[in-house]
């Protein structure tokens, strides 16, 4: 925090010293990289989200996630530094079955066949079923969207859970679909994780 | 609460109160009514009731019941809470918080106080009082987890990290050997990391290391584990252990450049931005060439070599890496190897390799030295790849040429007119960019990419309505017509304003510019709900990033382009104030006195009436029920959708101000900020601001064009002050003579001598030569076809070619874009502007702004709405930011 006084500079002509290098100066250069995300990552991440896909959220839903299931949120960063794709999860807590859910998942366009989708799918996955038990993983994928709906099917194993008519904005149908994760059944201690979903925090 | 009453009434109160809570506002409104019936003065619940008000949108009612109220009790602690409160729903937290205070002054006790009063400390960051008020809660109820646990971040964030240890080590010293129950494993293994990070930041390594192991059955987030174990590991050096547990991540993740960065730092090759000794080379080469044996499906694997490779075995490699891409049609390849372009030779050695595949598959239909034949698409893909590398030298005819050839191959794949669009702006074609972008887009309507990627082009192109009826495709929400500003699109209202100061709307360029401001505020205020979840959710390490991200929230670009774009707006609106130019203006300047006071009124009246109908629709409209997303209300009718009144400000530089204290203080290590101070300042005639603004330049970069602007625009400014007369005024000549042998350009130098000495140092650059011909404009007005030649004299040299780029001049398009606007609005002087144009135009043959024989403009009609654009109808404001205006 002592950051936020750091910056207070005086009235005086003097000039502070010269700040060193800036950032962009010793960024160094990467591959397409994925990891967790981190609180920088969140502008991108709702930029990438408002350039890629229709369902947009605030700011403060993004800090929702971030701030509830830290381990849930990851980015696929290209060589420059750009978020070119993320994963937005959550646990849910009202249910007496504990299972994560995926928000939101996007990749660029321009950044398609890399399997970044499915690596951060995968991360996501398993960070559910390591810190927080879940026992399966649900999510939502417009019925027109075929593209999608390949990928969770074929590649990560999602079954048809259910329809859930008009549940888009614009009133298209949504499929309900559900991937069940290992979980519990591998563990040695079976209550390893847990728990996290029993939490009554919510903020609104 | 509500003692003073009788029985029935005191329950009566309760029940308000209750209401409040639930948010039955109409039954706690009855029930206040009721209690006033009887007891009209009662200020309690005269209190209530206003709070009860503010939430049912009756904001002043409630600001009169709660004043009201406080008056009529002082000694309640329950009035000065609600009048808290209330301020505290205005985001007035520095009022709330001196409410918080009286109440506890009258309760000092008082927990729910307190914690509310902690929640605005955490918010305002008052960390001492935060402590404070943390320290008085734990005092009272010691027996809750979460008391401890805000104790100790509140010390944590008053940079008191060590008695943030001591405090949870308390905590964990009244815990159970085996807490924590298994509903509460994951809670208490953050709480377990969080305590391991404040050891780290302490720098007990060691220590924190040990505690680590010796929590590790206590740790659920395994990955968090591992990644501060080697965090530690690699800071104590111990760095074979680091190896090993490297080489597990990359086991568990082989796509984090992280790990490959930690990695190579345990095995003594450290990753950095410079050479390479060739044993390094040799190491490195052989550390992945093994890693690209255990990790077969990472991809960093293959790529990262290419970094540090040079000349054969750099072909080799990115051979090897780039067949079967191509193959597979990957269309980010060239993205992925463009910062490769940046190294010496490299982009070379690329061109004749890619080159090489082209023609082998042209010649055989498969690569060079195979005989299987490649599929049709490889190509396709060769030819796309090509074209981006053709852009990216800034060879646009040959970039062209291979798209077109890659649109004849193929002409389904969306890619490749996102890309042609690409290059046609980089070319300056921005009407054809947003034409083949439409094409893209059209080629897929249900893809928002494309969409997106459509709006940005119509936007550069300054086609503003068409863009938002594009991007609108994708934005309805429920009855809305348009929700990107609710949905905080940034990049869309900062691409939009650009464009509408470009065509000089600076009312609509401010409303977008101050729409990004204010999601910036409410981005501030999205934190407070946080402070007391996170602390019960015990997220506590993303708690203290999110706040300490916070801090540094308003250095985001986003932010900095959008305080910029207003700050220019302003002083635009300084420069040249909106003239009164409609017949009705001419009218009232032709009546009397009263007569004109008699219509003012009558507009006022009518502007009141105004509003409050749109407040009335807002209400309806809220009363309407929730949209889906449950979150903001239906969007407000608004009073100024095209930011008219926003031009009617008083002093447009005191705005300006505002958001110039943001950028320097969020932004002081960037030259814009310094720039757009000094052009404020010397408005606002503050000599002593625009010299700490012009010390800060010269700091940051004193060989830059605007910088020697503002040099011998300052010095010259001065001089030609008239002599001081006032003492402050002496006081300030004072300093500044004081000051000017610190500047060593200028040093027994005149400022004409200290201008010429600048173009002798860089006679080769346009933009440096376009700033010397100013400033011996500025100097020596008679000197005016001199400074013309000056600048009409540049040479477009071809960038030398031991650097990667080969056959490309050095003269960017929009350098001479300034240019051109100099020469109209500094210089005013059509006959060279219009043989700038000419000259430019050959230069870059597709510019629509320079009119160039390839452009589209000149080709077709273009069918931009409004003639994308507007050439040479630049205005003379449009170089209000370098008007010699001294």
């Amino acid at each position: 925090m002592s950051d936020s006084h750091s910056h207070s500079r005086s009235k005086s002509i003097s000039l502070p010293p010269r700040l060193s290098s800036s950032h962009e100066h010793h960024r160094k250069f990467k591959m397409v990289c994925i990891r967790k995300a981190t609180m920088d990552d969140l502008f991108a991440m709702q930029a990438c989200n408002l350039f890629c896909l229709p369902e947009n959220y605030q700011m403060k839903y993004y800090f929702y996630h971030i701030l509830s299931w830290p381990q849930l949120l990851h980015v696929a960063e290209d060589y420059g530094g750009k978020i070119v794709g993320y994963v937005l999860a959550k646990m849910e807590e009202e249910t007496t079955e504990c299972h994560g859910h995926i928000t939101s998942l996007a990749v660029l366009r321009t950044h398609r066949k890399l399997g970044l989708a499915t690596k951060l799918m995968t991360a996501s996955q398993n960070a559910m079923e390591q810190v927080f038990g879940a026992e399966y993983v649900s999510l939502h994928v417009r019925k027109s969207n075929r593209a999608a709906f390949h990928l969770y099917t074929e590649t990560l194993g999602y079954k048809i859970h259910d329809i859930e008519a008009k549940y888009y904005a614009d009133g298209e149908d949504a499929y309900d679909m559900r991937k069940q994760l290992k979980g519990k059944h591998q563990h040695l201690h079976h209550h390893h994780a847990g728990g996290c979903c029993s939490g009554d925090a919510k903020t609104e | 609460m509500g003692a003073s009453l009788p029985p029935k009434e005191a329950n009566l109160f309760k029940l308000i109160v209750k209401s409040y809570e639930t948010k039955q506002y109409k039954k706690g409104l009855k029930a206040a009514d009721a209690i006033l019936k009887k007891f009209p003065d009662h200020g309690e619940t005269l209190s209530m009731k206003g709070l009860t008000l503010n939430c049912m949108d009756r904001k002043q009612e409630a600001y009169e019941l709660v004043r009201l109220g406080l008056k009529n009790d002082l000694k309640s602690h329950v009035c000065w809470h609600v009048y808290g409160l209330l301020y505290r729903s205005d985001r007035e937290y520095r009022e709330a918080i001196k409410c918080y205070r009286n109440a506890l002054r009258i309760d000092p006790d008082n927990i729910e106080i307190l914690r509310d009063l902690s929640l605005l400390q955490a918010q305002m960051r008052d960390l001492a009082g935060f402590v404070e008020t943390r320290q008085q809660l734990l005092t009272l109820k010691p027996n809750h987890r979460m008391n401890w646990i805000g104790f100790a971040v509140s010390h944590h964030l008053n940079s008191n990290a060590s008695k943030a240890i001591d405090i949870l080590e308390a905590y964990e010293g009244t815990l159970e050997d085996d807490y924590p129950p298994e509903s509460e494993r994951c809670e208490h293994g953050e709480m377990l990391l969080y305590k391991i990070s404040l050891l780290e930041e302490c720098g007990l390594l060691e220590k924190a290391l040990k505690e680590l192991r010796k929590r590790e059955f206590k740790i659920v987030d395994k990955l968090s584990y591992k990644e501060e174990e080697v965090s530690l590991l690699v800071k104590l050096n111990s760095f074979e252990e680091g190896e090993k547990l490297y080489r597990v991540l990359l086991t568990m993740n082989p796509d984090n450049y992280q790990y490959y960065e930690g990695l190579q730092k345990c095995v003594g090759l450290p990753s950095k931005t410079g050479q390479y000794s060739s044993d390094e080379i040799d190491n490195l080469d052989a550390l992945y060439k093994s890693l690209a044996e255990q990790y077969t499906w990472s991809s960093a694997v293959k790529r990262i070599p290419l970094d540090f490779l040079d000349g054969g075995k750099f072909r080799d490699a990115a051979d090897n890496y780039i067949r079967p891409l191509l193959t597979k049609g990957v269309p980010s390849l060239f993205s992925d190897l463009s910062p490769l372009y940046d190294h010496p030779g490299k982009a070379n050695i690329l061109e004749k390799l890619v080159l090489g595949l082209e023609d082998s598959l042209k010649k055989t239909g498969g690569y060079p030295e195979k005989s299987e034949k490649e599929p049709p698409s490889t190509l396709m893909w060769t030819l796309f790849y090509l074209a981006q590398h053709y852009d990216r030298r800034g060879q646009y005819d040959v970039a062209l040429a291979k798209i077109e050839e890659a649109i004849q191959h193929t002409p389904t794949v969306i890619d490749l007119y996102s890309v042609k669009s690409k290059i046609l702006k980089h070319a300056g074609d921005f009407a054809s960019a947003a034409s083949l972008a439409d094409e893209a887009r059209g080629m897929d309507l249900a893809d928002r990419y494309v969409n997106s990627q459509c709006v940005k082009r119509m936007l550069q192109a300054d086609q503003v309505s068409l863009a938002e009826k594009t991007a609108v495709l994708f934005t309805k929400d429920g009855d809305q017509h348009n929700n990107l500003h609710d949905m905080q699109c940034m990049w869309y209202e900062l691409a939009s304003g650009e464009s509408y100061f470009r065509q000089n709307d600076l009312g609509r360029a401010l409303k977008k510019y101050l729409a990004v401001e204010k999601h910036y505020a409410d981005i501030t205020e999205d934190q407070f709900d946080f402070h007391s979840y996170c602390l019960r959710k015990m997220t506590l390490r993303a708690y203290i990033q999110m706040l300490r991200f916070q801090d540094r929230l308003h250095a985001h670009a986003y932010f900095r382009k959008a305080a910029a774009g207003a700050i220019r707006c302003y002083i635009k609106l300084y420069d040249s104030p909106p003239t009164s130019s409609t017949e009705e203006d001419d009218e009232l300047a032709k009546m009397p006195a009263s007569q004109k006071k008699k219509l003012r009124q009558k507009q006022r009246k009518a502007e009141a009436r105004a509003k409050k109908e749109a407040e009335v629709k807002n209400e309806e409209a809220n009363a309407g029920g929730a949209s889906k997303y449950g979150k903001r209300n239906v969007k407000a009718v608004d009073p100024d959708p095209h930011g008219e009144k926003l031009l009617q400000v008083e002093d447009p530089l005191m705005e300006a101000g505002k958001y110039l204290k943001l950028l320097q203080k969020h932004s002081p290590d960037h030259l814009e900020t310094h720039l757009l101070s000094f052009e404020v300042n010397i408005r606002k005639q503050k000599i002593l601001l625009a010299l700490q603004a012009l010390k800060h330049l010269v700091q940051l970069d004193a060989e830059n064009p605007d910088t020697h602007r503002c040099l011998i625009r300052f010095f010259h400014k001065v001089a030609s002050r008239p002599v001081p007369t006032s003492d402050t005024e002496k006081l300030i000549s004072g300093v500044v003579e004081a000051e000017r042998p610190t500047f060593s350009q200028l040093q027994g130098k005149s400022l004409m001598e200290a201008n010429t000495i600048f173009l002798e140092q860089h006679k080769d650059s346009l933009m440096h030569r376009a700033s010397v011909a100013e400033m011996m404009y500025c100097l020596e007005p008679n000197k005016k076809a001199e400074a013309i030649t000056l600048i009409q004299d540049s040479p477009n040299n071809p960038v030398s070619s031991n650097k990667s780029l080969g056959s490309v001049k050095q003269w960017k398009l929009k350098d001479c874009v300034a240019v051109h606007k100099i020469l109209i609005s500094t210089f005013d002087d059509q006959n060279a502007a219009l043989r700038w144009k000419k000259r430019c135009g050959e230069e870059f043959p597709y510019s629509t702004y320079f009119e160039g024989s390839l452009c589209s403009t000149q080709t077709k009609t273009s069918k931009a709405e409004n003639g994308g654009i507007q050439n040479g109808k630049v205005e003379k404001l449009e170089g209000g930011m370098k008007n010699l205006a001294i």
